[in-house]
């Protein structure tokens, strides 16, 4: 027996972004349906219980970005959401040393003067300039970005705001700005410190999730897009979802079901189906159809167009615009069970540092190897990782006395190459396990007996991260963050509002402004944007400042 | 020698000249100083001896700007070369403005995505090239400086005028990189490997980074064609000369400046190294900014100036290896017509890409891309009898490898090179007479650019336009009233286009008449 029902608007994916803009089309009062092809909701943002007694936080793992207009209007605390901020973190050398990072200035700067005492003023010139940019641009998250080729008063009305923000900086900070943005992270930290074991610590921010090196220009700005969150008005901190970030999509399943909302999950989409340009409805794949006027996708534009539309109900160019997205694979996932907490010799006994994120890169020229091997098809023979153990702080993620850990790895192909030959498929088991094994040869660094304390994991290559999420080549952010896929180019230059060629159909998740990372901010924006052209745009709270 | 000059240039580079001429055509009473015995600085034809000459350095023309060439009314004798992508398997492309076709006659199957790609670079490169011979737009008072506000809107309509569609992939790929945009229209071979060398020549960066559509449409401002003067490269700069010294510009060799002079914040003249001191009220410095900022005394510039200084970045990737052949070589499956053209070795992207990987990490690339040209059989007039000279532009090559240079090593990467020509040009060895290598060390002793930088500071986008060689110093005008840069470090940047050096001089002349 096939279902088939009519909704006011339809939403395909219970990702944070696609259940963020369930949550306001509901409380505008659209009679919302969410499908969703797992049989969990969350997309990225999610807990698992893959190992008794164990949560994972199997593919994002801390949380800053999520922007707290959005937590305060869908009040998300009370549907269960706390940020639990952590403090510092550490980079661990080969030779029994580590920098750690501090939340505390003071201590920092001690640590930082252990290293390279020139290198402590530098700091605070590096952190002003990061900071004066994330003020810069977190006032455009929650904005549309505007169309420079259009005329509309809505872009002009957006391209002014640009400029008056821009005019408001001043001719040195604009200058610094234009170069911010368009520099290599290396050599922003080249211009700064002098030490390689804190340029390597602080560069991380700028290739997580990239297919980038940390001397490819524009990486900078990748780092902005790690920096530019807070914790509840800290800006820059990061936090742990008590409960893993499941506790995020949860909240918002929870306030969209509240509004009114459906959620039907183990309902993969087969098609969107169109008439005459326009959207009707949705067609499942176990052949349930369900009718709507109003359907946007959560998944990324090239998932969208090139599997679930109709070649023939696009534009060439578009269907253009749409092949040559770049999506890009870069990172694998390790996640795993620990018997007891790890020691790691090298730190003073129970450093708060520990808490933090911590990683065993240490130098930018080791980085920017880990780039070359992945542009030639194999994993980074040494790899970057952001190691954590949520744990310490949210006892809800391991049985008492044992441990969980996190750790998100840099570099790793999508398309993995074996005897020149460059395939998905190349991921067996086998290759998966020497990726680990690499991984964790290498965190021996840190964690000398790390084998020893392992009682589970679980090994997510790109690969993975595409079967199970439906990430186009397991690129964590829908699309890269290079300035041709970013604001107005992103997705596709002329449709960054949400829109898409076909009428009633958007773009709610990261592929769309302002990208990836569990922020909201796309899901949002889309929501506005619907309801604006569904002539509901009153019942849409303002979010943006 | 007496009196007071308007305007001291140092460095007669093609852009020092550049500059002097434009001044002195303006009635300024200008002295051009120069370090070397003749004009030309990285664009100087030389003689190798043995009946040949042939260019040190920079061989060819991309983007001299006509504005130049009129306003400075240089007569110049250049021929335009075909590109040829050498191809491993011989079968060569032939390159020539929109056109492709394979060397040995016939279509090329990627001829009409070569040609509409070419066609779309040149739109933009000429859209990009309006601004090469004017001052980059200023931030000075922030976006809506009245000064600019007319600048910008100019610049809008330009844009406007592209049209919607174009307007629209310009602004997407302005800021990317040449291997998704080649790529995206093009297989990858030896087509998308001679357009990603172009992108990167001269530039440390490999045609992945982001940045490097830009330093392609830079190259591409002209009409993306290649171009050898008759003469030699050096016939460049001496038309430069002529046209700075018919205007009354006075020239001094073997005349290196030891410092600028500053009283109260204000230029007062030179001191050349052997103590002669000459007194101006402007000195144009074709220097980059570190090296200017010395010779002036940092105690004159403000810390930050100071620190943004010394942080330009400005290593350089390009060695030179200038040979001298008992005759032409014969590269099977290439006419002698053909030989004659620019010889690009790139075989794909992936491998300039893979070329540059070793250069980050202070090492030579395995495989080097090259670009070759035999001058001289284009112009006889170069060499006796039978000979040629050979002028390969390499990369990668680091500035100082891990170690620093030494003869093995020197040795090593000559032989590298004449091996990766050799696999195209097969008697090649035994045609050698004679050959020079330049290192980007080299480089760096005999012009005094940082790094051995082709372009004097990188062309990376932000280190360009508006920030160009640094923040807050983008308009010539360098700290200290009176002092200027006027070479390839400032706006719109390096290859010998002539602009920098006039746009530097026209700016000191605003200052004067205002």
């Amino acid at each position: 027996m096939t279902q088939n029902d009519t909704y006011d608007a339809i939403i395909v994916g219970a990702g944070h972004n696609g259940l963020t803009t369930g949550c306001y089309l509901a409380k505008a009062g659209l009679r919302t349906l969410i499908v969703e092809k797992n049989d969990w909701i969350g997309g990225a943002a999610v807990s698992r219980s893959l190992h008794d007694g164990w949560t994972y936080s199997n593919c994002s793992y801390v949380c800053s970005l999520l922007r707290r207009e959005i937590v305060r209007d869908l009040d998300l605390p009370r549907f269960g959401l706390q940020v639990i901020p952590y403090e510092g973190g550490a980079t661990f050398t080969g030779d029994g040393d580590y920098f750690a990072y501090m939340s505390d200035h003071d201590a920092l700067r001690r640590e930082i003067a252990r290293h390279s005492p020139r290198d402590v003023d530098a700091y605070d010139r590096f952190a002003q300039t990061v900071m004066r940019q994330c003020r810069f641009i977190r006032p455009f998250l929650l904005r549309n970005a505007p169309d420079p080729t259009s005329l509309h008063p809505r872009d002009l009305g957006e391209l002014a705001f640009l400029v008056k923000q821009a005019h408001g900086l001043g001719a040195r900070e604009l200058g610094e700005t234009i170069r911010f943005w368009t520099m290599s992270i290396g050599d922003f930290l080249d211009e700064h410190f002098e030490s390689d074991l804190i340029k390597a610590h602080l560069a991380g921010s700028g290739i997580i999730g990239t297919g980038l090196g940390v001397y490819s220009p524009g990486t900078a700005y990748v780092l902005l897009h790690h920096y530019m969150g807070d914790v509840d008005g800290s800006i820059g901190a990061w936090g742990f979802a008590r409960g893993g970030m499941g506790a995020i999509s949860n909240a918002l399943g929870q306030a969209f079901a509240e509004a009114g909302g459906e959620i039907r999950t183990g309902a993969g989409i087969d098609r969107f189906r169109v008439r005459d340009g326009k959207i009707v409805g949705i067609a499942l794949e176990n052949g349930d159809t369900y009718d709507a006027p109003i359907v946007a996708s959560n998944m990324d534009v090239k998932r969208t167009f090139l599997r679930h539309v109709d070649r023939a109900c696009i534009p060439d160019d578009f269907h253009k615009a749409v092949t040559r997205f770049k999506i890009r694979g870069s990172s694998a996932k390790i996640n795993i069970a620990l018997d007891r907490m790890p020691a790691f010799p090298a730190a003073p006994p129970n450093a708060p540092f520990l808490r933090g994120d911590l990683h065993c890169s240490t130098s930018l020229a080791e980085l920017e190897r880990g780039y070359d091997d992945w542009k030639d098809g194999r994993w980074s023979a040494e790899p970057y990782f952001d190691m954590l153990i949520p744990s310490q702080i949210d006892p809800t993620m391991a049985p008492a006395g044992q441990h969980m850990m996190t750790v998100f790895v840099q570099y790793a192909p999508y398309d993995l190459e074996v005897d020149g030959v460059r395939s998905g498929a190349n991921w067996t088991d086998g290759a998966r396990d020497a990726l680990a094994d690499c991984v964790y040869e290498k965190m021996q660094q840190a964690i000398p007996d790390i084998r020893d304390r392992i009682v589970h994991s679980e090994v997510r290559t790109p690969l993975d991260i595409e079967r199970e999420v439906g990430l186009t080549e397991g690129n964590i952010f829908q699309g890269e963050l290079t300035f041709d896929q970013l604001l107005f180019n992103r997705p596709v230059p002329g449709y960054a509002d949400y829109s898409t060629p076909i009428d009633g159909l958007y773009m709610v998740g990261s592929s769309s402004h302002p990208g990836g990372g569990v922020m909201a901010a796309p899901g949002a924006n889309a929501a506005r944007e619907i309801l604006r052209r569904a002539g509901r745009g009153r019942k849409m709270p303002r979010l943006a400042s | 020698m007496s009196g007071v000059f308007d305007a001291v240039v140092i460095g007669a580079g093609h852009n020092g000249l550049a500059a002097a001429a434009t001044l002195a055509r303006a009635g300024m009473r200008v002295l051009v100083v120069e370090r070397a015995k003749t004009v030309g600085g990285m664009a100087k034809t030389v003689d190798w001896g043995a009946g040949a000459k042939g260019p040190e350095i920079a061989h060819l023309l991309y983007n001299l700007s006509p504005a130049v060439t009129r306003d400075l009314k240089l007569s110049l004798d250049t021929r335009s070369l075909p590109t040829i992508a050498l191809s491993p398997d011989g079968a060569h492309a032939v390159m020539d403005g929109a056109s492709l076709i394979f060397a040995a006659g016939g279509m090329h199957p990627q001829a009409a995505d070569y040609a509409a790609l070419h066609e779309r670079l040149c739109r933009f490169a000429a859209f990009l090239g309006q601004l090469s011979d004017k001052p980059p737009p200023s931030l000075a008072g922030g976006l809506a400086s009245l000064r600019d506000i007319g600048g910008m809107a100019r610049l809008g309509l330009g844009l406007k005028r592209m049209g919607k569609a174009d307007m629209r992939e310009f602004l997407r790929v302005i800021l990317s990189n040449a291997h998704d945009l080649i790529l995206d229209e093009l297989p990858d071979g030896p087509i998308a490997g001679a357009l990603a060398a172009d992108a990167v020549r001269g530039v440390w960066a490999g045609p992945r980074g982001p940045g490097s559509v830009f330093t392609l449409l830079y190259r591409m401002g002209q009409g993306g064609g290649a171009a050898l003067p008759i003469g030699g490269i050096g016939a460049v700069t001496d038309a430069l000369a002529r046209a700075a010294t018919t205007a009354g510009a006075e020239l001094r060799f073997g005349a290196g400046v030891a410092s600028v002079e500053v009283e109260a914040d204000t230029v007062r003249g030179v001191t050349l190294e052997d103590g002669t001191k000459i007194a101006a009220t402007a000195v144009l410095s074709s220097l980059a900014p570190l090296p200017s900022l010395h010779l002036a005394g940092a105690a004159h510039f403000d810390v930050e100036t100071t620190r943004r200084a010394r942080k330009v970045r400005a290593k350089g990737t390009v060695a030179k290896l200038n040979i001298v052949l008992k005759s032409a070589p014969d590269i099977p499956g290439l006419t002698d017509a053909q030989t004659a053209g620019r010889l690009i070795v790139a075989p794909s992207a992936a491998y300039v890409e893979s070329a540059f990987n070793p250069v980050k990490y202070g090492a030579v690339s395995k495989h080097p891309v090259i670009e070759a040209v035999i001058p001289s059989l284009t112009d006889p007039s170069l060499c006796d009898g039978d000979r040629q000279v050979l002028s390969a532009v390499v990369q990668y090559v680091p500035h100082t490898p891990e170690g620093g240079w030494t003869d093995a090593g020197r040795a090593a990467l000559t032989r590298r090179i004449i091996d990766t020509l050799a696999a195209y040009m097969p008697g090649l060895p035994e045609l050698i007479e004679g050959k020079t290598l330049l290192t980007p060390a080299d480089i760096e002793h005999l012009t005094g650019a940082p790094g051995g930088h082709w372009h004097h500071a990188e062309m990376s986008i932000d280190q360009l336009l508006t920030v160009r060689p640094m923040n807050g110093m983008a308009r010539y005008a360098f700290g200290v009233s009176g002092l200027y840069l006027c070479g390839a470090s400032a706006h719109p940047g390096g290859d010998v286009t002539g602009s920098p050096g006039p746009n530097a001089a026209r700016r000191l002349l605003q200052e004067r008449s205002a």
